[in-house]
């Protein structure tokens, strides 16, 4: 069957529909806002698209594997409040790393607990993950009932004004990440990731370790999201049990939008890091846009469901086409 | 592995016979006072009936099958109560018009989430979890400035009142059992009710014996939504006070309360008497837990746990080694 | 290197369904054994304990004499078994290289895939099979890609990549042509003089003759018989498989009558065209059997999907001269169409409902609001007696029958609603031979009545010795129609592997 030289493109490269986006996103950002591309600017918008970053990078490895995980906010909301409560203002740095690293350890342990359910007694990921996500919303809450607490001011300043060799911290951090998933997805464990997502049963009788490869993708999911929630925590500074809520659906927003099919198998994380900071971008322009207050939460919920909706609209039209 | 021989609706009875004999022991229960007893299980049951109507909804897209899931209902309810009071503003001959309102604003929701899930091929959590974003952001809209409205007599004697003085049964209770009714005959003595199951069990069958999947489809969600109206409706007919979080703490017990009812969350197979049964012991768990003065929080996570384990037991899918 | 491999007293039972109760097989280097069996024999069961991916209930395997046990697919690789899947085990979103190589992809010293190995490696795999597929296969095609005589070859490149000892060939050349399986048969030969052990599981008796020296024959679940290829012929083979002479003897006897078969033309088709299909046209009288002959997946399922509304198709039918053009199975029905589709439990029944529930799926419609059940009751009670359908009662789910009477579910579903045109698809695929014996009194009976019946058989005996004609379809297109005195044996697989009309005498051996 032919295929138009665009849709053989697309199919492809499935990240290509991201990248255009990315592009168009940054353009309408710029007209609408020139110093862009300044060191504060670049450094302010790079922050606060971080955690979602890191979110993304853990979600579009899930569901490359043909999980998803819906418990990430409610990760991040535990790190936090944990943080703001043990940490606290007055902390010391030295108690903040501490409790940086227990964060870490968090992330793999709820992500375990994920991976537990999923993996080995083989129950469906997206009604298990909802269940953790209101057991951890539920926990974060216990932690820290009413918003307050918070972090170190030092550390907050820290995080926000580094800026090595000019480029915004966040940089690096994404950069390590991408060369970090480089070198997996060029491993025997990268070839089985997408084995196990395409097609588990072909991936069983060649006898790739299905059920580890599944229970390992909730515990990166579970370290991306912790690491997510020290990165949020370091943005705002204070605590909120509610913090990570809207962030899931974020997540899984930027892993469609970066061109990784739902069902697994295809794709990749480049995509869904370049979705990630489309949306961060999109969230800016509607701010830029001087929308009514009142009509903001409607914009950008709708923005995002045609987000959702893009990859299935254009699979529809190339169907109808051919 | 063992497979549970008692059916799962009358399980989930017995657990709720048991849950309310033991609310009975705590230090604020009605220990041996039967007149009370029977005073707090009518007041269990007819707060039962509000999640049991919410649940409604979700009962028929999970049967439908596919991963089906309507997290819209929350927003949903709160969206048609909303209307409801401001259409209503006290008088009686409003009531109707306010019904019919909540239906088609239901149904309307409901009908773009099946579209988004059936042409687009995004998936049911996704969909509707984008959708409850869309749905929160125009009760903000609805609501800005607070709304002024007043439910009307009618409803309250009709939805929070009993009976008579001299048949102490709510009024809802009633209701609920006319309901239930109507949504067996649906599901068991329609062909609608028998397309759902279809649909829910394997569609290529479904669709090579007739049965137009995808209008069944939006059938499901669309119905599903006019009855997460009609929630909305009954709601705040009983509290006749508005607020943004009026449906959402019903979301995740009505996801519960039809995964205790016995349904299989991966569809086909289910009847909304367990759905009842599940309202009820999730109605009474809350309950026990607000006694025992639990803050919200521990809520949560006993509700994310007791899910959890519901679907380790029911929810266990075939291994990949026979 | 190793030398033998037996498997002794084999019991298997998935859920209720027993599918070995005493399987035995060996197997040693050098050689080539023919595992034989009809369909539902048991012969798949077989080979999936002995590569490790379904436990065995009862009976051992023997390595060279020790007993052994596979904990898993891994553990019978790490011995060297592999074996050439008959449902492929490739990840269609990966391309040929990676699929071939998954789980032993060479490493260099950092633990990443190293290319320019894999690519080198996987193109010398390749040239084994040089000249004998149609397209440009290369390493980095995905195989998503590929037609399904290059995903079979791409299967068995992946199993002799690890340089086995014993290879299972499982029903490996039901997707390839002609010039495929004798290259495939080349190598097999280089392998026995290496010294390594072939499995050959098929139910194709010239492939049997041809390249196997030992067979071993299973008939539902137990081996009934094996021995030296030299030392039996194909009719006593046959005669192992099956418990009758011919199940069809009764028909074969018969002539024919002409009587059955009415002037009007009740279905026809012109240039019916799909995916699969490059033009399909032929006329169908009112009361006549028609078969449709010819290997698996040249189309025959589209040609069936198509006239049944679930497959779109450019082209005209027309029914009873009047055209139509169905859009959905829904419109099909309502013309008097019914499909009897191929594969049970995927397109045909809903097997955690109950029988009732199957058997009125299609119908309901015709039950009132609230629907009637006890009339439903009554109607499908009828329609199981008539259909002589074994089961504990209307209510049990459809899991708990046997594989023939689950068919007759499918069918029955249809039968309620009384088809003028009957489309099937492999209908008797997995059913024991009592139920087929009654399924071919049944339509035979319907044809008589005067229904319009068109299907589809992987089975050339059953072909030749029910239908009034039978279409041979190779490569989307009717090579060949049979009937009469040209509808035998020879002249059918000789038009399924694409050789036009053969003359009545030569043809293959």
């Amino acid at each position: 069957m032919k295929q138009s030289r665009w849709d053989a493109l697309t199919s492809r490269q499935p990240a290509l529909f991201a990248l255009i986006l990315l592009v168009l996103s940054i353009v309408i950002n710029f007209i609408l806002q020139p110093n862009m591309f300044a060191r504060e600017t670049l450094n302010s918008n790079m922050r606060v698209f971080l955690p979602i970053i890191l979110m993304a990078i853990g979600q579009a490895i899930v569901i490359l594997g043909g999980g998803i995980d819906i418990s990430v906010g409610g990760i991040v909301s535990i790190i936090n409040t944990v943080l703001a409560t043990r940490v606290g203002l007055d902390g010391s740095a030295e108690r903040m790393w501490q409790f940086v690293f227990m964060s870490l350890l968090a992330g793999i342990f709820a992500g375990a607990i994920n991976g537990f359910f999923i993996a080995y007694l083989r129950l469906q990921p997206i009604i298990t993950t909802y269940a953790t996500s209101f057991l951890y919303a539920g926990f974060a809450l216990f932690i820290l009932p009413n918003p307050g607490g918070g972090i170190p001011a030092n550390i907050a300043a820290l995080y926000r004004d580094s800026t090595p060799l000019n480029l915004p911290l966040a940089f690096y951090i994404i950069a390590i990440l991408l060369l970090v998933w480089l070198y997996i997805s060029s491993t025997r464990y990268g070839k089985f990731l997408y084995a196990v997502g395409g097609k588990p049963e072909a991936a069983y009788e060649t006898a790739v370790p299905v059920t580890w490869i599944r229970f390992s993708t909730y515990v990166i999911s579970g370290l991306m999201a912790a690491l997510a929630g020290i990165a949020i925590t370091m943005l705002s500074g204070s605590g909120n049990a509610d913090i990570g809520n809207p962030m899931t659906l974020n997540s899984i927003t930027a892993v469609v939008i970066g061109g990784n099919a739902m069902s697994g198998g295809v794709g990749g994380v480049v995509g869904p890091v370049m979705g990630a900071i489309t949306l961060g971008i999109i969230q800016n322009i509607i701010s830029f846009a001087n929308i009514n207050t009142w009509w903001e939460t409607l914009v950008k919920a709708t923005i995002i469901v045609m987000a959702l909706a893009a990859p299935g609209a254009i699979n529809l039209m190339r169907r109808r086409r051919s | 592995m063992k497979r549970i021989s008692i059916s799962p609706p009358v399980a989930a009875l017995m657990l709720a016979i048991i849950l309310f004999l033991l609310s009975g022991l705590l230090p604020n229960g009605y220990g041996n006072d039967l007149n009370v007893a029977r005073a707090q299980s009518l007041n269990i049951l007819r707060l039962a009936v509000f999640l049991g109507v919410i649940a409604a909804g979700q009962t028929l897209v999970i049967i439908s099958g596919f991963e089906g899931i309507d997290l819209s209902a929350g927003s949903i309810v709160t969206l048609t109560a909303i209307f409801t009071y401001v259409i209503v503003k006290g008088d009686d001959n409003k009531v109707l018009l306010a019904l019919l309102v909540s239906l088609l604003v239901g149904a309307f929701i409901g009908l773009i989430n099946g579209a988004g899930i059936t042409f687009l091929k995004i998936s049911p959590f996704v969909m509707t979890l984008g959708m409850s974003g869309v749905v929160t952001g125009a009760i903000i809209i609805a609501n800005h400035g607070n709304v002024s409205g007043k439910v009307a007599p009618i409803m309250t004697r009709l939805i929070a009142r009993p009976l008579s003085p001299r048949f102490p049964i709510p009024n809802a209770l009633i209701i609920w059992f006319i309901f239930g009714f109507l949504m067996w005959l649906l599901l068991e003595r329609t062909t609608f009710g028998k397309n759902l199951f279809a649909i829910g069990v394997n569609r290529v069958t479904a669709k090579l014996s007739g049965v137009n999947v995808t209008l069944m489809n939006l059938a499901a969600y669309s119905l599903a939504g006019a009855l997460a109206g009609f929630g909305g409706f009954l709601v705040i007919g009983n509290t006749g006070v508005v607020l943004l979080q009026l449906g959402q703490p019903f979301l995740f017990p009505s996801i519960a309360a039809v995964a205790v009812g016995g349904t299989l969350l991966s569809g086909g197979k289910g009847s909304y008497w367990g759905t009842m049964a599940g309202a009820i012991v999730l109605t009474l768990l809350t309950s026990l837990l607000t006694t025992m003065q639990m803050p919200d929080s521990v809520r949560r996570m006993v509700l994310g746990g007791t899910l959890l384990i519901l679907i380790s037991i029911y929810g266990r899918q075939r291994a990949l080694r026979q | 290197m190793t030398g033998s491999l037996s498997a002794q007293n084999i019991v298997k039972h998935y859920g209720g369904v027993v599918a070995l109760s005493d399987g035995n097989l060996d197997v040693h280097a050098h050689e080539v054994v023919a595992l034989v069996g009809a369909n539902g024999s048991g012969k798949s069961t077989m080979s999936k304990v002995i590569n490790g991916v379904v436990v065995l209930d009862g009976g051992q395997l023997l390595l060279d004499g020790n007993p052994v046990q596979f904990s898993s697919p891994q553990a019978a690789k790490n011995v060297g078994i592999a074996t050439v899947f008959q449902e492929l085990s490739l990840v269609p979103q990966m391309t040929v290289a990676e699929n071939i190589w998954l789980t032993r992809e060479p490493l260099n010293q950092f633990g990443i895939v190293n290319r320019k190995v894999v690519k080198a490696r996987t193109e010398e795999l390749l040239s084994l099979f040089e000249g004998t597929f149609k397209t440009d296969l290369n390493p980095d095609s995905p195989v998503a890609s590929l037609s399904p005589d290059e995903k079979q070859i791409i299967e068995i490149l992946k199993a002799i990549s690890f340089d086995p000892w014993l290879i299972i060939l499982d029903e490996a050349t039901a997707s390839l042509d002609s010039r495929q399986v004798q290259r495939l048969f080349e190598l097999v030969a280089k392998w026995k003089e290496l010294g390594r052990a072939i499995v050959f599981v098929s139910h194709r008796m010239e492939e049997i003759f041809r390249i196997a020296d030992k067979y071993s024959v299973l008939r539902n679940g137990r081996t009934v018989g094996a021995g030296n290829i030299k030392d039996i012929n194909e009719k006593q083979l046959v005669k192992l498989m099956i418990e009758k002479e011919s199940v069809l003897g009764f028909l074969r006897g018969e002539a024919k009558s002409d009587e059955r078969i009415e002037k009007e033309i009740s279905l026809e088709a012109e240039n019916l065209t799909t995916e699969s299909l490059r033009g399909v046209s032929f006329k169908i009288h009112k009361g006549e059997l028609v078969g449709i002959g010819g290997l698996r997946g040249q189309g025959q399922r589209h040609l069936l999907h198509s006239l049944f509304g679930d497959v779109p198709y450019s082209g005209t039918v027309k029914l009873f001269n009047k055209e139509v053009h169905f859009k959905h199975p829904r419109e099909a029905m309502k013309n008097g169409f019914a499909l009897v589709p191929g594969d049970r439990a995927k397109e045909g029944l809903l097997y955690i409902r109950s029988i009732l529930d199957n058997l009125l799926l299609p119908s309901w419609r015709r039950y009132g609001l609230p629907l009637k059940v006890d009339k439903a009751k009554k109607d499908a009670t009828q329609v199981g007696s008539n259909l002589n359908l074994k089961m504990a009662g209307l209510d049990e789910p459809v899991s708990s029958l046997s594989g023939g009477n689950a068919q007759k579910i499918v069918i029955g579903k249809w039968l309620m609603r009384d088809p003028q045109v009957l489309l099937l698809d492999d209908p008797t695929k997995g059913v024991d031979v009592g139920t087929k014996a009654e399924f071919y009194a049944l339509l035979t009976r319907l044809s008589e009545e005067g229904k319009t019946i068109l299907f589809y058989s992987s089975d050339d005996e059953e072909l030749i010795g029910l239908c009034d004609r039978v279409l041979v379809i190779y490569d989307g297109m009717i090579r060949t129609e049979l009937s009469g005195e040209t509808l035998t044996k020879q002249n059918l697989i000789a038009a399924s592997l694409g050789v036009a009309h053969a003359a009545r005498e030569g043809g293959t051996q």
